[in-house]
């Protein structure tokens, strides 16, 4: 029988997908410029900002991964 | 005539132009976002069975898991646009909402006021002062607070409605039911638990999608000092100070006098929402042990105070960096400019791209979600304790009050949305927000304080004293609104704004309210000291919590925050 899942493990699953989606589409963006990109388009924030969400998320995934009680 | 699938559609057909359009990674962000939180509704299900679980989340909930909640249930959208549309109008002097106007009263509820909650088992506020007054205060103070959670809960959903159509162009009708429907799902399936969970993910999520806009906004200002130049050479200096301005009312663009912020804000308002507040001390209730719930409001200061980060710097960053002038929503409406309350969605489209921007929206919703959540699940649970289990219907079943419980949920939902459609025909009614805020919130703070610190407080004074307060804001209310030169005596000076006159009619109303309390107590026969045991302060001794490092005392880190509470406000002074 697994234990109730932790808050924390459900905080990591979406971090971690938010992570992935945002980084590839700051990644296709490097070769497919945005038409109307935002200001500081140059930092590429998203590439950064998801890898962090992503590696933050992935983090927290396994340490509350669901266990057997 | 029946309605075909197009006419529905039509319904929430948005025409007209907007600022910024939302790509599919965007609307895969926001549809991931309500799918997670549907989810945790169904899976925590068979977690509310009891009355006890659906309304206090089975008392299971840790420090932290409380202390963010606590925090989150407050982050509602009128808090995140609300306040960011402050800093632009009023600069940096809106901080100390979430400063003096919070993180004292926080650490007053961990260190004093929690035990009392705490050790009485209490299921709520009104079910504290049934306790220490009676039937008549329980009952004043419930009905005042189940009216004042469904206003506040449909005014935070139409003010979000209303700039998800600005910047996004969704049509009012979509935001307000996709949004309302969720929440009542969620909250309805898994009771408080699962309201404390999406709010823990949500307080995460408003951290990750308005964190970016701060971190470009200061690049591109070129950091703090250049920021501060910036303002100071477009608004004038007053705009970056918090405190330095307040020695006079006309000194400052908010109108405000220092006296106003230190005894109406902090000493009343402060401490009347965030320690009496039900919305709020909901989520200190469930926590799992006392030391717990003392953490969980110190745990909750140390994140409020950093809000600001996200809130007030983004529209302070817009007084520097925005091209053009943001207006009141009165003057928005007439002319089709951007209002104070667009500001934070405006940076977000500023800074964010495909996938951030749909993360910034995302983080908006969360919040009006974690509101809305608390609100109806306080409202819920103070209806279904005490009111109808008080004086309804005693005798239920506790499947029965479950039951009840889930059906207020949904109730509660509806009469939100009937409430965001009232202010939708009548937007004065969003002028009147923190003054009805004030009318109710400041007297209770009164009646409660003196129930739990001074023994010799009675029944009729406590009825007597609430009534006398919430009567006299109402009425100096009523006063200014019919006869504005009467500012100079309510306000202490004619050159007072709106947010210095709440401020002294809670002050007055809530020194009327102890006045009122003290003097009918004294004549009238106390409770038998027997009878206010773990209610009132020095009448039986508190449990002694066994900590096994000194670190772990509570009262060691509210210490320390309270000594970083004074460092930020000499820096920012």
């Amino acid at each position: 029988m697994r234990k109730e899942i932790s808050i924390w493990f459900f905080g990591g699953v979406l971090f971690l997908i938010y992570g992935v989606i945002i980084c590839l589409e700051g990644l296709w963006e490097l070769s497919h410029p945005l038409v109307n990109p935002p200001v500081l388009n140059n930092l590429h924030a998203p590439i950064w900002w998801g890898a962090l969400m992503g590696i933050a998320g992935l983090a927290y995934t396994i340490r509350f991964w669901p266990r057997l009680r | 005539m029946p309605f075909s699938a197009l006419d529905v559609l039509a319904y929430f057909d948005s025409p007209g132009k907007t600022l910024a359009h939302l790509n599919t990674v965007d609307i895969a962000v926001i549809a991931i976002y309500f799918g997670v939180v549907i989810f945790i509704g169904f899976y925590l299900k068979g977690s509310a069975n009891t009355s006890e679980e659906f309304f206090m989340a089975g008392r299971e909930m840790t420090a932290w898991i409380a202390g963010l909640s606590f925090v989150s249930a407050n982050l509602g959208s009128l808090e995140l646009m609300g306040w960011a549309g402050s800093a632009y109008q009023y600069g940096i002097l809106a901080t100390h909402w979430y400063w003096i106007g919070a993180i004292p009263a926080m650490l007053f509820l961990g260190i004093i006021m929690m035990p009392f909650y705490y050790i009485s088992k209490v299921n709520s506020v009104p079910g504290y002062l049934h306790l220490r007054y009676g039937d008549g205060a329980r009952a004043l103070s419930a009905v005042s607070f189940a009216f004042m959670t469904v206003l506040m809960s449909g005014i935070n959903m139409y003010s979000m409605a209303l700039v998800m159509k600005v910047v996004l162009g969704w049509n009012l009708n979509f935001s307000i039911w996709v949004s309302s429907i969720t929440v009542a799902l969620y909250v309805g399936l898994g009771g408080l638990r699962s309201a404390i969970y999406n709010e823990v993910l949500q307080f995460l999520l408003i951290w990750l999608g308005a964190l970016l806009v701060p971190i470009l906004g200061l690049i591109e200002a070129g950091g703090w000092t250049s920021l501060k130049q910036q303002i100071g050479a477009r608004m004038g200096s007053e705009y970056v100070h918090m405190w330095g301005t307040t020695a006079h009312f006309n000194g400052n663009p908010m109108g405000i006098h220092w006296t106003g912020l230190v005894f109406g804000l902090a000493l009343v308002i402060s401490c009347g929402y965030w320690t009496t507040d039900f919305l709020v001390v909901q989520r200190v209730l469930s926590a799992n042990n006392l030391r717990s719930a003392r953490m969980a409001p110190i745990i909750g200061a140390a994140f409020k105070m950093a809000v600001p980060f996200i809130v007030i710097l983004p529209g302070l960053l817009a007084l520097a960096v925005l091209p053009y002038h943001l207006v009141g929503e009165s003057q928005a409406v007439a002319t089709g400019q951007h209002s104070y309350n667009e500001v934070l969605p405006l940076m977000l489209v500023r800074y964010c791209g495909p996938g951030l921007l749909g993360l910034g929206v995302t983080a908006l919703i969360a919040g009006f979600m974690s509101g809305m959540a608390g609100n109806v699940s306080a409202f819920s649970t103070v209806w279904t304790y005490d009111i109808y289990g008080a004086f309804l219907n005693k005798k239920a079943t506790d499947k029965h009050y479950v039951a009840m419980g889930r059906w207020c949920t949904f109730i509660g939902v509806l009469i939100s949305v009937g409430t965001a459609y009232l202010v939708q025909h009548a937007a004065s009614i969003m002028d009147y927000v923190q003054g009805l805020f004030s009318f109710f919130i400041a007297p209770l703070f009164g009646t409660v304080i003196l129930g739990m610190l001074w023994k010799r407080t009675t029944k009729a004074g406590g009825f007597w004293g609430l009534l006398a307060g919430t009567c006299t804001a109402i009425g100096l209310f009523l006063w200014v609104h019919f006869d504005p030169s009467a500012l100079r005596y309510v306000a202490l000076s004619p050159d007072a704004k709106t947010l210095a006159e709440d401020m002294y009619r809670a002050l007055w109303s809530w020194l009327v309210c102890v006045i009122v309390t003290v003097v009918v107590s004294y004549m009238t026969k106390p409770k038998p000291v027997s009878e206010l045991e773990g209610l009132v302060y020095g009448v039986v001794p508190l449990p002694v919590e066994h900590d096994d490092h000194w670190y772990q005392k509570p009262i060691v880190w509210a210490g320390t925050i309270a000594v970083l509470f004074v460092i930020l406000n000499i820096i920012f002074w």
